[in-house]
């Protein structure tokens, strides 16, 4: 951002160090829990629960990840759900940049009958938040005998409307020149989208792509009506059921939260130019 | 060649258009519309989720008993102060906070990224953090009590129910500042910087500068921003069944969904939770609505 904004000067000096603590005292307030979260996760819980809190204990207590990785059964489920998450979020976040660019592919190039009436229809699926149909699908999906199965959690989030939204979007900006080339050398339609489109929509892509596998990774509400049995769990579930379990000791839970936690945290510092410039408010749409 | 005399490029196109569309259209017919139908329907039924008895029809019997249900008002209630008491601070915070990193680039992408990172955490993670700073003997406590200059007060913030509901509220604008602080600066972004430099040279001071550039043309995105908090809050699940599950009273923080949750799962009432969640999807018809015509109108250019 150019210096301008900065330029326009501040009420002096006052008023400059106000906001200066302001925006210092904020970032501590947000950072503060992550570090505690780091921290405690490398104590005996007798030290976390010592006042003042310590932040960092003489002896750093190591095991609360392997014993975090174990269990208290000793049976690594955890590494079993850490893997069903990924299985889900990554198949969800496949299926919605597929279908999604594949239908905003159709409705940003296409003319045909009835395309405003699909877009409209598709859109106001936004104003049915899963929340409010959570129960229908759970009746269904117990009727089909989803229950506790991959595809029981992975169905109903196959495409989204926003997902749609955002490739129509950027795909009305995709020059038509490009695409009549292409079919005048004979290529077909399919093929177009899959060697001309698809590879020059990264960005759009990648956007639609962080914002799916973030808010799967972070299901609770789904996973809790289908899943049953401990070996389907995803991480948000098998917390959910840790925290139960061993309320006693601190360390561990916050060890399990720090692993719960890390393949977001690559996510985001490696990709957090898709996670913080291009979220502007028409991604947030979804909200 | 016999195919293209038959059909023109035209209706060629056309076809290939509803081949595209198809499958994402198949597959919201099926689980938006049927099942928001669906929960339409079943919400006029008595239905027990186990039993095998077929649906009873019993008209407006789930509505008048929702009306006349002290739980359901207490969950309405609920969920009402936590919309209201989230949106407002997070609203108001995260327009402040991105106008003053605007106002200090050389630390803007530090500020956006520290601020930022809660929103990578996970629901369920954020939500076991806090309950271990919620802690008798957590760091809530003690920060307050070097804040307010007492010694081992215990502010019951699991326990007594408005700071129960204080908590919930914490634990989300905690999550939720940085994700709208960089949506601010976005919109800010938006403003060309010639209508600043404009405002400069008419000897604008920066109070000024935020009253009569930044704010007004920011307005479209403020009100976006306060519907899209609005709405994310009326569906808020996590944070209190996390807590709830935990061992902090369920009644102060029984949010509409999580009593929804519970009707169903718990109680086996299909009927009931559907009535429910009927009510919860017009609320949030209204708010959407709201949301997409204010998205409409913030397409605006600054020329």
């Amino acid at each position: 951002m150019s210096d301008i904004k900065a330029r326009v000067s501040f009420l002096g000096k006052s008023a400059n160090i106000l906001i200066w603590l302001l925006l210092i005292g904020a970032c501590a307030f947000v950072v503060t829990p992550l570090l505690f979260m780091f921290s405690a996760s490398f104590m005996p819980a007798i030290d976390i629960m010592k006042l003042p809190y310590p932040w960092v204990s003489d002896h750093i207590h190591r095991q609360n990840y392997w014993n975090g990785l174990r269990g208290p059964d000793g049976s690594f489920v955890f590494l079993r759900n850490t893997l069903n998450s990924l299985i889900v979020a990554l198949a969800v976040t496949i299926t919605t940049v597929l279908l999604s660019s594949l239908s905003g592919y159709g409705l940003a190039k296409f003319r045909f009958k009835g395309r405003n009436a699909v877009f409209m229809l598709i859109m106001a699926t936004m104003m049915i938040p899963f929340e409010t149909i959570m129960i229908p699908l759970y009746m269904v999906s117990m009727k089909m005998g989803l229950q506790d199965s991959y595809a029981g959690l992975i169905v109903p989030f196959l495409t989204n409307a926003f997902g749609v939204f955002l490739m129509r979007q950027f795909l009305l900006t995709f020059p038509d020149e490009v695409l009549d080339a292409a079919r005048i050398d004979g290529a077909s339609e399919p093929r177009i989208f899959t060697h001309i489109v698809l590879p020059n929509s990264g960005p759009a892509i990648a956007t639609l792509a962080i914002l799916t596998f973030r808010s799967q990774w972070d299901n609770l509400l789904w996973p809790l009506l289908v899943v049953q049995s401990d070996e389907m769990k995803t991480i948000p579930l098998y917390i959910t059921k840790f925290m139960a379990e061993t309320h006693s000791d601190e360390g561990i839970m916050m060890a399990v939260a720090a692993m719960a936690s890390l393949p977001m945290f690559i996510l985001f510092f490696t990709m957090s130019k898709y996670f913080i410039s291009t979220e502007g408010l028409h991604s947030t749409i979804k909200g | 060649m016999q195919y293209n005399k038959r059909f023109s490029m035209e209706q060629k196109k056309a076809v290939w258009g509803w081949i595209f569309v198809a499958p994402s259209l198949l597959f919201f017919l099926v689980f938006s519309f049927y099942p928001i139908f669906n929960a339409i329907y079943m919400s006029f039924f008595k239905k027990n989720l186990l039993s095998l008895k077929p649906p009873e029809f019993v008209g407006w019997g789930n509505y008048v008993y929702l009306f006349h249900s002290k739980t359901f008002w207490q969950s309405v209630s609920n969920t009402a102060v936590f919309t209201i008491g989230t949106f407002i601070p997070l609203v108001v915070f995260s327009l402040m906070l991105a106008v003053f990193i605007v106002s200090r680039p050389r630390f803007q992408k530090f500020f956006q990224m520290a601020l930022y990172s809660p929103a990578a955490l996970s629901s369920v993670v954020a939500a076991l953090i806090w309950l271990l700073i919620f802690d008798p003997r957590g760091l809530a406590n003690q920060t307050l009590n070097t804040l307010m200059r007492t010694s081992g007060v215990n502010y019951h913030w699991l326990s007594s129910s408005s700071m129960l509901r204080l908590s919930t509220i914490i634990v989300y604008f905690w999550k939720y500042v940085g994700y709208f602080t960089v949506v601010f600066v976005a919109g800010i972004g938006g403003i060309p910087d010639y209508l600043h430099e404009a405002a400069l040279i008419d000897g604008a001071d920066s109070w000024k500068d935020f009253w009569h550039i930044t704010f007004p043309l920011l307005k479209p995105t403020t009100l976006l921003v306060s519907v899209m908090v609005m709405i994310q809050c009326l569906k808020t699940f996590s944070t209190q069944y996390l807590f709830s599950t935990s061992g902090a009273p369920t009644r102060p923080i029984d949010v509409i969904t999580l009593s929804i949750y519970n009707t169903a799962i718990k109680d086996h009432n299909i009927g009931r939770a559907s009535a429910m969640s009927v009510l919860l999807f017009l609320v949030m018809l209204i708010l959407t609505w709201l949301q997409l015509r204010i998205a409409k109108t913030e397409d605006v250019t600054y020329n």
